[in-house]
C-alpha cells in the first residue's frame, strides 16, 4: 500500500490569484457552480482610537487555498448511504458518481464544503486528487498550476516532516473533526480555527 | 434552502406521525379492549390502523424526490455499517413491513391475538428506532443547528402529538361513519370510548405542547451562545423566517393547547359536535405549526468552515 497523500499550501506565499482554482476548473472541466479548490480571503482588525484620529491597529488580510482534504476520517465516506465515496491505496478519497443517490447528504457532513452538486447530472462530486495525473506520474493541477509555488503536494508524512503540521488556519474549521491531510505553512498573521477575529470576505463566490 | 427539501420536510413529518400514531393507537386499543371488549376496540382501531400504510408510502416516495438521482435509490441501504441515513432508509422500509404484516392480519384477524401482538410490539419498537435513527441523522459535528439534544427531543414530539391527533381524528372519522351503521347499543359503547380517549389525547398533546414551549426557546438561546455559525442559525430563524417562527408557536399553541382544552372539556361534558370540531381544528393546526417548524429546520441550516 502506497502512502497517503496530501496537500501542502504556503499561506505566506499566496496571494489569492487563484490561478490554482482555475487550473483545477479547467483540468476537470467543471460546471457552473462547482469549485473543487476555492481560495478564501480571510481579513480582519479594527481601528484604534488616537486623540482625534482613528489608526488601523492589528488589520489583517490573508488567502486560504482549499480543496478536498482527502481526510483521516473522511465524514463523507462515512456518512453517504450509497457507500459511493471510496478511499485508494494512496488516500485519494473519491466519489463513484455510478454509485451516487444525489442525496447531498456528505455536503451537509463534510466542514470544507468539498463535496458539491453537479445539478446537471444530480449526483455529487469532488476534488479527485487529479488522481489520472497522479497515475501518470504527473502533478496536481492545481499545484502545477500555482504561480507562487505556494502549493505542494506528497505523502502526507514527508510534507509534515518537511513544513510541520499547522493544519487549521481560520476560516477552516477544528481539525478533529475530520483529521484532514494537508499542511499549511502559516501567513505570518494567520489566525487559527478557533479565533473569531476574522471573516471570510468573499463568500458568495466560494 | 434547497426546494429539494421540501420532501424531506413532507418525509420526515409523515414518517414520524405515523410513528407516533402506531404507537397511540397501540395504546388506545389496549384501553378499548380491557374497557369495553375486542369487537367495540376493532370497530374503533382497525381503520385508523390501515390509513397508518398509506401515508407511510406517501412518505417513502416523498423522500425520493429530494434525490438528485432517484434511480440510484436502492442503493441507499448500502452503509448500514456507518451511515444513519442508511439505518434510517433502512428503518423506514421495516417499520412498512411489520406494521403492514400486522395490520393486514389485525384487519383479517388472521392468527392468535398473542402473535399478533407481538408483531404490533416489534413494529412499534422498530418505529421508535426510526425517529431515533432520524435524529441521529443530523448530529454532524458541521452543524451546529442540527447537532444538539434538541433534535431527538423535537423528533419525538413531534411524532407523538402529531400521531395522537391523527389518531383521534381517525377515531372521529370512523365513529361519524359507524353512527348510521351500528345499533344504538353497540354505539352507545363507541361514544364513550371515543370521550375517553379523546379526553386522554387532549392530555398528551397539552403536555407534548408544553414540552415543544419549554425545549425550542431553551434550544434557540443556547444556540445563539454558541460560534458565529450557530449565530448564523439563529439568526435565520428568528431574524429572515421571524414570522414563519412566530407562526408555528402560535399555530401549535393555538391547535395543542387552545383546541386540546376544549377538546378535554367538551370530551368530559359530552358535547359531541364540539368535541369532533376540537379535534379536527386541532389536528389541522397542529399539522401546519409542525410543517413550519420542520421548515425552519432545514432553513436554519449553516454549516461550519468553509
Amino acid at each position: 500500500m502506497s502512502e497517503q497523500l496530501g496537500f501542502y499550501v504556503n499561506l505566506a506565499k499566496c496571494t489569492g490569484c487563484k490561478a490554482c482554482q482555475i487550473a483545477c476548473k479547467d483540468k476537470n472541466d467543471l460546471p457552473i457552480g462547482v469549485m473543487w479548490r476555492r481560495v478564501a480571503e480571510y481579513t480582519g482588525g479594527e481601528w484604534i482610537q488616537d486623540g482625534d484620529q482613528y489608526l488601523p491597529n492589528n488589520v489583517f488580510a490573508y488567502y486560504v487555498s482549499s480543496a478536498c482534504m482527502h481526510c483521516e476520517d473522511a465524514l463523507c465516506m462515512n456518512v453517504c448511504p450509497a457507500a459511493a465515496i471510496e478511499r485508494r491505496d494512496d488516500g485519494i478519497v473519491l466519489i463513484d458518481s455510478d454509485k451516487c443517490i444525489g442525496c447531498r447528504y456528505c455536503e451537509w457532513a463534510c466542514p470544507y464544503g468539498a463535496p458539491q452538486f453537479d445539478e446537471d447530472r444530480g449526483v455529487m462530486t469532488k476534488c479527485t486528487f487529479c488522481a489520472d495525473l497522479i497515475d501518470a506520474g504527473e502533478k496536481p493541477a492545481c499545484v502545477a498550476g500555482c504561480t507562487y509555488r505556494a502549493l505542494d503536494f506528497g505523502p502526507i508524512s514527508e510534507l509534515r516532516e518537511k513544513y510541520g503540521d499547522f493544519d487549521a488556519p481560520a476560516p477552516l474549521p477544528d481539525p478533529t473533526i475530520t483529521h484532514p491531510n494537508v499542511v499549511f505553512s502559516p501567513h505570518p498573521r494567520a489566525v487559527s480555527y478557533e479565533s473569531s477575529a476574522g471573516k471570510v470576505l468573499n463568500a458568495e463566490e466560494l | 434552502m434547497n426546494t429539494k427539501e421540501w420532501a424531506l420536510i413532507a418525509y420526515t413529518i409523515l414518517t414520524q406521525m405515523s410513528v407516533g400514531a402506531f404507537v397511540v393507537l397501540g395504546l388506545a386499543h389496549t384501553y378499548a379492549l380491557r374497557k369495553a371488549g375486542e369487537k367495540q376496540a376493532n370497530a374503533l382501531s382497525n381503520r385508523a390502523l390501515l390509513a397508518i400504510g398509506p401515508v407511510l408510502v406517501l412518505a417513502t416516495l416523498a423522500s425520493l424526490f429530494h434525490l438528485g438521482n432517484p434511480t440510484n435509490a436502492y442503493r441507499a441501504i448500502s452503509n448500514i455499517g456507518s451511515s444513519w441515513l442508511s439505518r434510517e432508509i433502512l428503518l423506514t422500509l421495516l417499520f412498512i413491513g411489520a406494521g403492514g404484516v400486522f395490520a393486514i392480519m389485525q384487519w383479517r384477524q388472521i392468527g392468535e391475538f398473542r402473535v399478533r401482538q407481538a408483531i404490533a410490539v416489534v413494529a412499534a419498537i422498530i418505529g421508535l428506532g426510526l425517529v431515533f435513527s432520524m435524529a441521529q441523522v443530523y448530529q454532524l459535528r458541521a452543524e451546529p443547528a442540527w447537532d444538539t439534544a434538541a433534535t431527538p427531543v423535537l423528533f419525538f414530539t413531534t411524532a407523538f402529538l402529531l400521531g395522537a391527533l391523527a389518531v383521534g381524528v381517525a377515531f372521529v372519522a370512523t365513529y361519524t361513519y359507524l353512527k348510521s351503521r351500528v345499533s344504538s347499543d353497540e354505539l352507545g359503547q363507541l361514544s364513550d370510548l371515543l370521550r375517553d380517549t379523546l379526553r386522554w389525547i387532549a392530555v398528551g398533546s397539552i403536555v407534548l405542547l408544553g414540552v415543544e414551549l419549554v425545549i425550542i426557546p431553551l434550544y434557540v438561546s443556547t444556540l445563539a451562545t454558541g460560534g458565529p455559525t450557530a449565530i448564523a442559525s439563529v439568526d435565520k430563524m428568528i431574524g429572515d423566517y421571524g414570522v414563519v417562527f412566530a407562526l408555528r408557536l402560535i399555530l401549535g399553541f393555538i391547535g395543542a393547547g387552545l383546541f386540546g382544552l376544549f377538546l378535554y372539556r367538551s370530551a368530559v361534558l359530552n358535547r359531541q359536535n364540539v368535541m369532533i370540531t376540537a379535534v379536527y381544528a386541532a389536528f389541522a393546526l397542529v399539522l401546519v405549526a409542525e410543517v413550519l417548524g420542520r421548515f425552519l429546520f432545514y432553513a436554519s441550516q449553516a454549516r461550519i468552515g468553509l
